[in-house]
């Protein structure tokens, strides 16, 4: 068993420094000097570390305002996502109700439909609201979520029935038993639904690059592509490897910490968004 | 009836309202309004939504940008869909038992999935440079040319679809892995006790067992293929001489760059036929093939 064991992993690694390689590359061009990229060799690492290229991208790109600015959306979707998804679900998992088999079917064909494929309509549907480039804007189609039903339907309906007649024996309502009962008990849910939609609108892009137009609702994502693009940085690989870096270092921070989570939600979902 | 029935009654309605409001707001109420729009010319020339039948499907059967985008997109979607799944389900093949560093393993080949595309587009356009590229320094120490992976026709589309395999692999793998778990180990045992080979084991137990994770990832990767979007705005641009231009490209192109709505919303519509026609015809040709563990009779 254990010589067999050997044979894997001759055979994963080759996969795994494949896989890592991106990361890495980036990692280290972040931290060369400007003359070391274009060397006919590639060097491994950098001759000096050096720092000078985080001073001069944030010089350069409003990171900042892009920080904050995806932090607020981030977190604030979340909060009124907590909302939106606790009581859809709750009422799927535990109430009865007419229709409600189909009215759950419709709401997951939200699935099938991604935002992507209606960027032209619902942008008319922004402008018509007066919302461009606003970060209300970018959250807004987001707000019902198809995926955080689904998985906190699933949490919710394996809550004994049992607990509820004790509730409701000690008079505690439906909605007290619902943020004191039900919702302590499915937290490790709402974790997984949490860093679901923590790292879909952390990498968001092409719907907010529609959407905003200035420094006071752009992300992250759009910050970066729009600096890609723009002369300064023609060619200045190890600038825009810093900026690459800026702007995913909190996510694979916090994919570190929480990787066990992270995997099992992703594996619990199975579906995205 | 009673206050209080009426309360119980009215509850429901009253908690899936807010996500049914924006439900409709932002995916039902554009999916029908594309169709609506899409029977109307909306353009610069005349801002205000004008009835015009059938024109901007004929436009778009008619013109060969059109069935260029199709093809691209079918032939991409092809490819990342076949190449994923074999890929990621070797690497669950070959992560399912006990294993040192197991979840090193699994972390290295996930965390593509979990960096914006945006990032991942940045780091593998540097990795594909031609001249001074680390890639191609590579290739040409085996024999390869120099190659210009973005922007010559040959070559630009491969690229899409290396980035493709490598961010998504992981995720679908992970996948895998939990259908693999589902498998219990009596199986193999008494397969083994009738000798048989790893070979057949493979295809007499995994494979038929696994096969409803495999069609499920078979969807989701073929409706994802066809979303595909950020790597070629950031990469390509569509080009070179539309080489690489796809579905969610040309529309952003026809909607944001020429501002004709009209015809955005006729491919736009399309689209989501097309996603609904090959979902159906999954469902018909290889949903039968699928084995579900419920249908054995005692």
């Amino acid at each position: 068993m254990r010589r067999k064991n050997w044979i894997i992993h001759l055979i994963l690694i080759p996969y795994a420094i494949l896989f890592a390689f991106p990361l890495f590359w980036m990692f280290v061009t972040a931290f060369k000097q400007y003359s070391e990229v274009f060397s006919l060799t590639p060097k491994w690492f950098p001759a000096h570390w050096t720092l000078e290229n985080f001073k001069e991208v944030v010089k350069i790109v409003p990171f900042g305002h892009y920080y904050l600015n995806t932090v607020m959306l981030v977190f604030g979707l979340l909060i009124v996502q907590f909302v939106t998804v606790t009581l859809a679900a709750y009422a799927f998992a535990r109430m009865e109700f007419k229709f409600k088999n189909i009215l759950f079917v419709i709401f997951l064909s939200q699935l099938m439909i991604a935002p992507q494929t209606l960027i032209a309509p619902n942008y008319l549907t922004i402008k018509s609201l007066g919302l461009l480039d606003t970060k209300t804007a970018i959250a807004l189609p987001y707000v019902a979520s198809a995926i955080g039903v689904f998985l906190m339907r699933q949490a919710f309906a394996a809550i004994p029935k049992e607990l509820e007649e004790a509730a409701a024996i000690d008079y505690c309502g439906p909605i007290r038993f619902l943020i004191h009962v039900a919702i302590p008990l499915v937290k490790p849910s709402y974790l997984a639904f949490a860093l679901i939609s923590i790292t879909y609108h952390w990498n968001e892009f092409f719907w907010p690059l529609i959407i905003t137009d200035t420094v006071r609702s752009r992300t992250l994502t759009v910050g970066l592509a729009l600096f890609a693009q723009s002369s300064e940085s023609a060619a200045e690989w190890t600038l825009l490897m810093a900026a690459t870096l800026l702007v995913i270092m909190p996510l694979v921070i916090i994919f570190l910490i929480f990787q066990r989570s992270f995997i099992k939600s992703f594996m619990q979902s199975g579906l995205k968004g | 009836m009673s206050f209080h029935r009426l309360r119980q009654k009215i509850r429901p309605w009253v908690y899936i309202f807010p996500s049914f409001f924006f439900l409709f707001m932002f995916t039902f109420y554009p999916a029908f309004k594309s169709i609506y729009l899409s029977f109307c010319s909306m353009n610069i020339a005349s801002p205000r939504p004008i009835f015009i039948g059938l024109d901007n499907y004929i436009h778009a059967f008619t013109t060969p940008l059109f069935w260029t985008v199709l093809k691209n997109n079918l032939f991409y979607a092809g490819v990342t869909v076949l190449a994923t799944l074999a890929l990621a389900l070797f690497l669950a093949l070959m992560l399912d038992r006990e294993l040192y560093v197991a979840s090193l393993y699994k972390t290295t080949f996930f965390y593509p999935n979990v960096i914006p595309m945006a990032a991942a587009s940045m780091i593998w356009l540097y990795i594909f440079i031609p001249g001074y590229g680390i890639l191609n320094y590579y290739f040409s120490k085996i024999g390869f040319p120099n190659i210009e992976w973005v922007t010559s026709r040959r070559y630009a589309m491969w690229a899409l679809i290396i980035v493709a395999i490598w961010k998504n692999a992981g995720y679908y793998m992970i996948i895998f892995l939990a259908g693999l778990q589902q498998i219990s180990e009596d199986l193999y045992e008494a397969a083994t006790l009738d000798g048989a080979s790893s070979w057949r084991k493979f295809w007499k137990i995994t494979w038929p067992i696994l096969s409803p994770t495999t069609f499920f990832v078979l969807i989701i990767s073929f409706i994802n293929s066809f979303q595909a979007i950020d790597q070629i705005y950031l990469m390509t641009r569509g080009g070179p001489g539309n080489a690489t231009n796809m579905f969610i490209y040309y529309i952003y192109q026809v909607a944001f760059r020429f501002w004709d709505f009209g015809y955005g919303s006729a491919l736009t519509v399309i689209l989501l036929v097309l996603l609904l026609v090959g979902t159906v015809l999954v469902f018909v040709f290889i949903e039968p093939k699928v084995f579900y563990q419920s249908d054995i009779k005692p």
